[in-house]
């Protein structure tokens, strides 16, 4: 038998840019086997949102991720109004809807560009990067910010999007589907990516459903199953369809992100088409009542799951964040294990990690 | 409001969850919270493929042990670890065990979840 | 002053390092190297290793567990230094400062230089806050304006 090795991958690491130590056991460059050690990026927000009052913690939801922020916040005030419960104005279901989905366009080229930027492909990272700047530029117009866009509130959305910004949006997203199209393109065909990640990390249809998986990595595992199908927000009225891909490898898993680029570029255009007039928000009634609700959204990485639960006062009792990447770290456990170290990075980034999500 | 919420007790937990596992549903998450004297545990699952949740709730002792069903969900590893740790739920045979050092650092607060705990939390805003 | 010093004020190469940050800043500090920021046109590249950079740049409030992490990558980088803090949490521990796993500031742990305010941080804020750090090493390697 040859020697074992035992490697820390992490925390601090050239391809992740945020702290996970994966402590990697390899016999002759293949892993044996792989322990995850978490706890870098945990705060404790959980316990932060009970006791603040329960409109302050939508700054503290959309900070558990810096990338889904956006779909934080929103997913915080879907929760806490399914606990009088109260609805929101259709309009304001739509802009949350457009902003949900521009942010998972510019979630999903961030992942795009890592990729090529794992595989070595420095050029195309640049570029997934430069379009993605286009897509910011629309984010920073419309809320006012870059990255924490803060523009859900309990009731409806802050901000309005008026005809002279819609133009301009819709504009630069056929410009940006145009581009990407194009270097999706590149990167599905291209000969060396297709060398590094076809057949690489498989993960049966069974396998991915018993390890809870969600998200992209689900469906490039071929399970159709995506928690827009719910209906909510204002996707049951644009004829969502989930992006599903069979052969549960590192490819497939980057053919659905691409793929999922285009279509949530396609749901904004569509959504800016059918936006209804009137209002964009209602004046919740008191405090929420003792009650407790459950919601769950699609984000770019996968479904989050946010539990609330009132006790009649201005404050929560219990708040609770299942994010999709801490339901996705368990497959890696099955995924890493006979695959060559060179493999590794890829491997870890093709389930889209994010710790600050996963840790709160 | 949960939908589709069963109660049960610890006795049956691994009866019901094989249940979910023979019919290939997904595991999505724990929650705990914390009762005053009790604690409440719930496990949510969803069957695949489709997107309705399915909740079994449970309510036990703070000193009492419930037996894991990562044995079942290796998934739910995770989940367990992170109950043990915020708030002291011990939990039997969890196929990795990181010993309450999961999330929470040597020097974090012990159990911060819980609410009578004074190192919880560092005050108000 | 020699060829080196000279290089490390014209061509900083840079640390990063996320401690239990919400990414937000993290995606424009590398929105900086990207083509529509490019600091690569200022000779500041950005390295894995902490053994090769000049100039370490963190993000993020600290807590318990990144703590000794963060104090043995400062260590680990070679004299003269800087320390850029990057974003509210990281000055000072911003939105979670009452959050229980959280000690605080970087400045908690290591000695900072600069620090940048935004959350997010914008890239130009970044660069600036570079370009303050860079004016500050050259005086401490003695190339000073």
């Amino acid at each position: 038998m040859a020697p074992r090795t035992i490697a820390p991958f992490g925390p601090q690491h050239p391809v992740l840019p945020e702290p996970i130590q994966l402590k990697i056991t390899y016999e002759n460059e293949k892993v044996v086997d792989v322990v995850p050690a978490l706890g870098y990026g945990h705060r404790g927000i959980e316990k932060a949102c009970e006791l603040n009052e329960y409109p302050k913690n939508i700054h503290l939801c959309e900070r558990i991720c810096g990338i889904c922020s956006c779909m934080h916040g929103i997913s915080y005030c879907e929760v806490v109004e399914r606990l009088w419960p109260m609805e929101v104005p259709p309009r304001a279901k739509y802009l949350r809807t457009i902003w949900s989905e521009m942010s998972r366009t510019h979630s999903h080229l961030l992942w795009l560009g890592l990729l090529a930027d794992a595989l070595g492909f420095e050029s195309m990272f640049m570029q997934f990067w430069r379009i993605r700047e286009k897509v910011l530029d629309l984010l920073e117009m419309t809320c006012g910010s870059r990255v924490t866009q803060s523009v859900s509130v309990v009731g409806g959305v802050r901000r309005d999007i008026d005809d002279e910004q819609k133009k301009i949006c819709i504009r630069t997203l056929q410009e940006v589907r145009q581009e990407a199209e194009a270097l999706i393109n590149v990167l599905a065909t291209d000969p060396t990516v297709k060398a590094r990640t076809v057949g690489k990390g498989v993960l049966t249809k069974e396998q991915a459903i018993l390890l809870g998986n969600n998200g992209p990595h689900l469906r490039a595992s071929g399970v159709k199953e995506d928690c827009r199908m719910l209906g909510m927000q204002a996707y049951g009225e644009l004829g969502f369809e989930p992006v599903v891909e069979t052969d549960g490898d590192c490819y497939a898993r980057a053919l659905v992100r691409a793929r999922e680029t285009l279509q949530a570029i396609d749901l904004q255009l569509e959504a800016f088409s059918k936006m209804p007039e009137g209002e964009i928000y209602v004046r919740p009634k008191g405090s929420p009542p003792a009650n407790e609700a459950v919601y769950r959204c699609e984000q770019a990485r996968g479904e989050v799951f946010y539990y609330a639960k009132g006790n009649g006062t201005r404050k929560l009792e219990r708040l609770r964040v299942r994010t999709p990447t801490f339901a996705n770290i368990p497959s890696l456990l099955v995924m890493l294990p006979g695959s060559e170290l060179a493999d590794v990075p890829i491997i870890v980034l093709s389930i889209d990690p994010c710790i600050s999500c996963t840790e709160r | 409001m949960i939908e589709n919420l069963k109660e049960i007790s610890k006795d049956t937990l691994l009866q019901e969850v094989q249940k979910f596992a023979d019919a290939k549903a997904r595991f999505v998450t724990t929650v705990c919270s914390d009762l005053g004297d009790k604690l409440e545990v719930t496990y949510y699952f969803n069957y695949s493929p489709g997107v309705d949740m399915v909740a079994l709730r449970m309510v036990v002792g703070k000193d009492e042990e419930v037996p894991s069903i990562s044995g079942i969900y290796l998934t739910a590893v995770l989940s367990e670890n992170e109950m043990f740790e915020q708030f002291g739920l011990k939990v039997k045979d969890m196929a990795i065990d990181f010993g309450g050092l999961m999330l929470l650092g040597k020097d974090s607060p012990v159990k911060p979840m819980v609410k009578d705990d004074a190192a919880a939390g560092k005050g108000g805003e | 002053m020699g060829i080196i010093q000279t290089s490390q004020v014209k061509s900083p190469w840079i640390l990063h390092f996320c401690n239990s940050s919400c990414n937000g800043c993290d995606i424009e500090v590398l929105a900086c190297l990207t083509p529509l920021y490019d600091v690569e046109r200022f000779g500041i590249v950005n390295m894995g290793n902490p053994k090769h950079a000049d100039v370490m740049v963190v993000t993020g409030p600290v807590n318990y567990r990144t703590a000794r992490v963060l104090k043995n990558l400062y260590n680990q980088i070679p004299d003269p230094k800087m320390v850029i803090a990057v974003g509210a949490c990281a000055s000072t521990g911003g939105v979670f400062h009452n959050c229980y796993n959280i000690l605080g500031g970087v400045d908690k742990v290591i000695p900072v230089d600069v620090y940048v305010p935004g959350c997010a941080a914008r890239p130009e804020a970044i660069i600036d806050g570079v370009v303050l750090a860079l004016q500050k090493l050259s005086k401490a390697v003695g190339v000073a304006k």
